[in-house]
């Protein structure tokens, strides 16, 4: 479905990106781990369109993106839940919902998927009124990822999904992620937290110093013993 | 529209009185005040949809105010066409302006397009002083006394005064309509965050560019008004940085990103202006310096600017109301 041939990213002289190669499969959960600087972020911002790639190439279903514009590359079928949710504060739930719907596509399906994210998340049609800055943490990201649901996606990209949550909230988000990978939508998950993304995830991809360190199934994965020392501590 | 003034009463009955005001007020000193409030409520509420909607700050916006105001003199001037056409040839330059700044600006992050407004505004304004052969330089446009509709010169201020408020109104109309349209939305989603904008798949900079349409085409209009009404100006008044963090400041103290921000904030800088100027003739620079207290505190204490204060006022009104009936029925009952 997306895959990322040789890509390199650079930001002014600084590399990210050292010839990256991955592929993320149709219907899967694909989990992208690494440290901190590792190039989750400049990964997921060169499919996104936001960081534009100075080599290599990006293809979504059989067609190039990475030279489009972020907003191209949604009408496309991709979308970010970006790290630390970025809502609009001072708009309300309702509001936000509508922002995410702002492709061709996703106008056409309004009404459907916001029924669709209300049935996933019902704390957000109770509050839909309520401005977004004023709701928990846990509140807000269902709230990000409900705003990039609007959008009628093929590809959901979430980058750092647990930033700052309690974890029994982190396990009913990841329980609504594999409720949305089963209603066919394909998720592109970026964590810090490798135990937890791989026990939800098909495949995943390991990141270190903007290169690919290891990839393959995720149940695999977590009995790597590379994997176990580097980020499980075990 | 029905339904907006039936939402609106106080509006309607400003309205009516705004119609009335020249048929009680004749001092020309007073006219003269509400025509420039008028104008500056006009110029506020174009940058508001740029700069208030979506959060890009210009301090250039004499620009399009200048530009507007030589394009109709000149045509008029040389070519003896009518102000009427001069105000879409006006409209024309500026959006033109505002494209040329705004296309390579707006696809950069951070302070570019408040430094390339400021300038442009400067570039134009030292090309306005220099090219004497078409601008006339520092001697600036004097524009001939023939009153008459087709010149858009008028003997009486009040006939001014009219013009000047249904420009405001068409300005009014067209930020209403960004406010409660998807224009309107997209643009401020850009303000609050244009990265999470744009990974919406907002285009970003198609929105920033209609903004930029839309505000310069105004301000160029309402500086032809300003030519036709002071009948003579020069690169210096019309291209000042002042005037441009002026306008700025209107929009700022009234409520940026609001319908009537910039009503209110001309509301009370105009006439303080005014006031200010003619009380301290002889201490120069006073009015300033009270002025620029004025501002400060209205900063300092409400930093969203009047408009968001105002809209409270009501709320809490019918809150504390409503407080009141609870416990009066708790009495009764008890």
């Amino acid at each position: 479905m997306l895959k990322l041939d040789n890509i390199n990213l650079f930001y002014g002289e600084i590399q990210a990106l050292w010839n990256l190669s991955m592929e993320i499969k149709e219907g899967q959960i694909a989990a992208l781990l690494g440290a901190n600087a590792a190039g989750k972020s400049s990964t997921i911002n060169a499919i996104s369109g936001l960081e534009k790639i100075s080599g290599g190439k990006i293809t979504f279903l059989g067609k190039e993106i990475h030279k489009m514009d972020p907003h191209e590359i949604v009408e496309e079928g991709i979308i970010q839940v970006p790290e630390g949710r970025k809502l609009f504060n001072y708009m309300s739930i309702q509001e936000n919902l509508e922002l995410g719907a702002y492709s061709k596509r996703a106008k056409k399906d309004f009404k459907k998927n916001l029924r669709m994210v209300f049935d996933l998340f019902p704390i957000l049609e109770e509050r839909k009124n309520q401005f977004a800055g004023e709701m928990s943490g846990g509140q807000q990201q269902m709230c990000a990822i409900a705003r990039g649901l609007m959008s009628s996606p093929k590809l959901l990209i979430i980058d750092e999904l647990s930033l700052g949550l309690a974890p029994i909230l982190v396990q009913k988000l990841l329980k609504a992620l594999v409720d949305i990978k089963n209603s066919g939508i394909t998720i592109l998950l970026v964590e810090q937290n490798v135990k937890q993304s791989l026990a939800i995830s098909d495949e995943a991809c390991v990141l270190e110093n903007g290169r690919l360190a290891l990839s393959g199934k995720a149940d695999e994965l977590l009995n790597n013993p590379h994997l176990k020392k580097a980020y499980l501590g075990m | 529209m029905m339904h907006i003034i039936k939402k609106n009463k106080f509006l309607l009955l400003l309205g009516i009185v705004a119609l009335l005001l020249p048929l009680f007020v004749h001092s020309k000193f007073h006219l003269n005040t509400l025509i420039l409030l008028l104008l500056f409520a006009t110029i506020a509420g174009a940058w508001n949809i740029l700069g208030g909607y979506g959060g890009q700050l210009s301090l250039g916006h004499t620009i399009f105010f200048g530009l507007g105001a030589y394009t109709s003199s000149l045509l008029y001037l040389n070519y003896g066409t009518s102000p009427w056409i001069g105000l879409i040839a006006a409209a024309a330059i500026s959006i033109a302006a505002g494209i040329f700044i705004g296309w390579p600006t707006f696809r950069l992050k951070g302070p570019y397009f408040t430094l390339a407004t400021i300038a442009f505004a400067e570039v134009i304004r030292l090309l306005c002083l220099y090219w004497r052969d078409l601008t006339k330089g520092s001697m600036g446009i004097n524009i001939r006394f023939e009153p008459g509709l087709s010149n858009l010169i008028f003997r009486e201020y009040s006939s001014y005064y009219y013009f000047a408020l249904v420009l405001f109104l068409i300005s009014l109309a067209i930020v209403y309509w960004v406010d409660r349209t998807r224009v309107g939305y997209y643009l401020k989603a850009i303000r609050e965050d244009e990265d999470s904008a744009e990974t919406l798949g907002i285009n970003v900079t198609k929105y920033k560019m209609i903004a930029m349409v839309i505000s310069a085409g105004l301000t160029g209009v309402a500086g032809v008004l300003y030519a036709q009404f002071m009948l003579f100006f020069e690169p210096e008044s019309v291209f000042n940085l002042n005037f441009s963090i002026e306008i700025a400041l209107i929009a700022i103290v009234g409520g940026m990103g609001t319908v009537y921000g910039p009503l209110l904030g001309a509301a009370i800088i105009v006439p303080l202006n005014e006031i200010l100027r003619s009380s301290f003739p002889a201490l120069s620079g006073m009015n300033y310096f009270i002025y620029g207290i004025v501002l400060v505190l209205i900063v300092s204490f409400m930093p969203n600017g009047l408009m968001p204060v105002l809209k409270r006022i009501p709320k809490k009104f019918k809150s504390r109301k409503k407080v009141q009936v609870s416990g009066s029925r708790k009495k009764t009952a008890s």
